[in-house]
C-alpha cells in the first residue's frame, strides 16, 4: 500500500441540524487522480473545505500530507494547491498582479517559466485585468495560477463547470502533466463523468453526506451492473439477493442493479425464482452513477411515461 | 503509433479496456509485429489525455496475457507469436462467445452457410498480414 497523501476520519459536518457530511471516511494515496463525484448538495464542497481546514468540523479530523487540517502551517498549505469553486479571483488585480501576491507563498516552488508558458498558451497577456477576461479565461489563469508551484497535492472544486470543451481538456491536460510529476496527487470533484473516466484511476462517490464508494475506476466499472431476467408469467416483486440497490418491471422483465454480486449468485437467483434467461446489460460510467445514486421512486417524474 | 489509438469517453466499455483491445487488435491484425515497440506509458497517456496508471494496467493486462513483453529500462514490445498459447480454460471461454453470436445470428434468421461465408470474410481481415508476419518469425 502506497503512501496515504489525505485522510478523513469519521469527518462530520452539520450546519444547524442538518448534515452536510456523515462519519466520512477517505483514504488517499500518493500518486493518483481521484474524481470525487456525487449529485448536488451531496457534501462534495463541504467535505474539501474541510479537507483545506476552511470549515471546522462538527466531530472526526481530517489530515493532509500528515497534518490536521484544522492546524495546516504556511510550509504544509505551499504544497497543496486548491483551486476554488468558480475560479474565485480578485477581480481589480492584473494576471502579473496575481502572479506576484501567490508567488511568495510558495517560496522557490513557483515556476516562472512554466507560468508564463501557460498564459502565452492561453493567448492571455498578464497585462489584462482579471475584471475584463471571460469565464473560460478566469477558469484558465486560475488553473495556470493552481499549477506554477507543482504542488504535491491538488484539490479543485469543481473546476471545470460551465467551461466549454477544449478549456475542460486544457484542465485535464493540466491534471496529466501534474501527475507524471513523480510523487503528485489530485483529487477534483465534477458533475462531468466522461472526465472523471479519462483522467482518473480512482473514484471516490458521495451521497447525502455519506461516502458510498471508493476504488479504482476498472472496480467501479465492473462491479456495477444491469442486469434483465425475463420470466413466463409473474415478474417477483419480494427480490432478495445480494448487493441489490435499484430495480424496475418492464413488462415481464425484471431490470436489477447490483453492485459486487458475484456471478453464480446471479445464476442461482434466476434459477431459483424461474427466470427464462437473463442478461447482462452494458453500461457506461454516467448510467452506472445514475443508478447507484438514484433512490428508488415510487411515482413517475413525468406522465407521459406511463404509455 | 499511438495515434491508432481512439478513447471514447461514455462508453459502455471502460478506457482500459478500450486500450487493451484496441492494441490486442493490432497485434492479431498484424498491423503491430512482433518486436514492434508500443508507446512509452507516459507519452502514450499525455497524448491521449487519460491516467497513466491506466496504459500501465492495460500494458500489465497485456503481458500477463503474452502479447508483449517489457524489458527493463527500455519498454514494452510485442511478443513473439510461438510464446502465445491458449489454455483449455481459454478456449472454453471463446467458444462461450462463439456460441453467444451463433444464437444471435440464427435467432436472426442467417443460415448456417451465410454465417460460415461472414466467418471467413471476417477472418481474412486478420489472416493476411497475420501469415506474413508469422512467415519473418521462422
Amino acid at each position: 500500500m502506497s503512501e496515504i497523501i489525505l485522510e478523513t476520519k469519521g469527518l462530520t459536518k452539520y450546519f444547524s441540524n442538518k448534515a452536510a457530511l456523515e462519519k466520512f471516511d477517505l483514504q488517499i494515496p500518493r500518486g493518483c487522480i481521484c474524481g470525487f463525484v456525487g449529485r448536488n448538495g451531496a457534501g462534495k464542497t463541504t467535505a474539501i473545505k474541510l479537507m483545506l481546514g476552511l470549515l471546522k468540523p462538527t466531530a472526526g479530523s481530517s489530515a493532509i500530507l500528515d497534518c490536521d487540517s484544522m492546524s495546516l502551517t504556511p510550509k504544509i498549505r505551499r504544497r497543496v494547491g486548491y483551486v476554488t469553486e468558480g475560479h474565485r479571483l480578485f477581480r481589480w488585480m492584473t494576471i502579473a498582479g496575481l502572479e506576484s501576491f501567490q508567488k511568495p507563498f510558495f517560496d522557490n516552488q513557483w515556476d516562472d517559466k512554466f507560468f508564463s508558458e501557460m498564459i502565452d498558451y492561453f493567448e492571455l497577456s498578464k497585462k489584462q485585468k482579471i475584471k475584463h477576461l471571460s469565464n473560460g479565461q478566469w477558469a484558465q489563469v486560475s488553473l495556470a495560477l493552481a499549477l506554477a508551484p507543482h504542488p504535491e497535492l491538488l484539490i479543485m472544486d469543481d473546476p471545470t463547470l460551465g467551461l466549454d470543451p477544449a478549456i475542460r481538456r486544457q484542465f485535464l491536460q493540466g491534471m496529466i502533466r501534474l501527475i507524471m510529476q513523480q510523487g503528485r496527487t489530485v483529487l477534483f470533484s465534477s458533475h462531468i463523468l466522461s472526465d472523471v473516466e479519462r483522467v482518473s484511476n480512482q473514484i471516490v462517490v458521495i451521497d447525502k453526506g455519506r461516502l458510498r464508494a471508493h476504488c479504482s475506476i476498472e472496480r467501479f466499472r465492473e462491479s456495477i451492473k444491469k442486469v434483465k431476467f425475463s420470466f413466463a408469467d409473474k415478474v417477483p416483486t419480494d427480490i432478495d439477493i445480494e448487493g441489490l440497490v435499484n430495480c424496475r418491471i418492464i413488462g415481464n422483465e425484471l431490470e436489477l442493479i447490483l453492485v459486487e454480486t458475484p456471478q453464480e449468485k446471479i445464476a442461482q437467483w434466476a434459477a431459483s425464482e424461474d427466470a427464462e434467461n437473463y442478461e447482462i446489460v452494458p453500461m457506461n460510467l454516467e448510467d452506472q452513477f445514475i443508478e447507484f445514486t438514484e433512490p428508488k421512486k415510487r411515482g413517475k417524474l413525468f406522465q407521459w411515461e406511463n404509455n | 503509433m499511438a495515434l491508432w489509438i481512439q478513447i471514447t469517453t461514455g462508453s459502455n466499455d471502460p478506457v482500459y479496456t478500450q486500450l487493451i483491445n484496441q492494441i490486442s487488435r493490432a497485434i492479431a491484425q498484424g498491423r503491430l509485429k512482433t518486436g514492434d515497440k508500443l508507446p512509452a506509458v507516459r507519452k502514450l497517456a499525455s497524448e491521449l489525455v487519460i491516467n497513466p496508471n491506466t496504459v500501465a494496467k492495460a500494458y500489465m493486462h497485456l503481458e500477463q496475457a503474452k502479447l508483449v513483453v517489457t524489458k527493463t529500462g527500455s519498454g514494452t514490445y510485442v511478443a513473439d507469436t510461438k510464446n502465445r498459447s491458449a489454455d483449455a480454460a481459454e478456449i472454453n471461454v471463446l467458444t462461450e462467445r462463439m456460441d453467444n453470436i451463433i444464437t444471435r445470428a440464427i435467432n436472426l434468421g442467417l443460415k448456417q452457410n451465410d454465417l460460415a461465408d461472414i466467418f471467413k470474410s471476417r477472418l481474412e481481415k486478420f489472416g493476411d498480414k497475420k501469415r506474413k508476419s508469422g512467415e519473418e518469425n521462422e
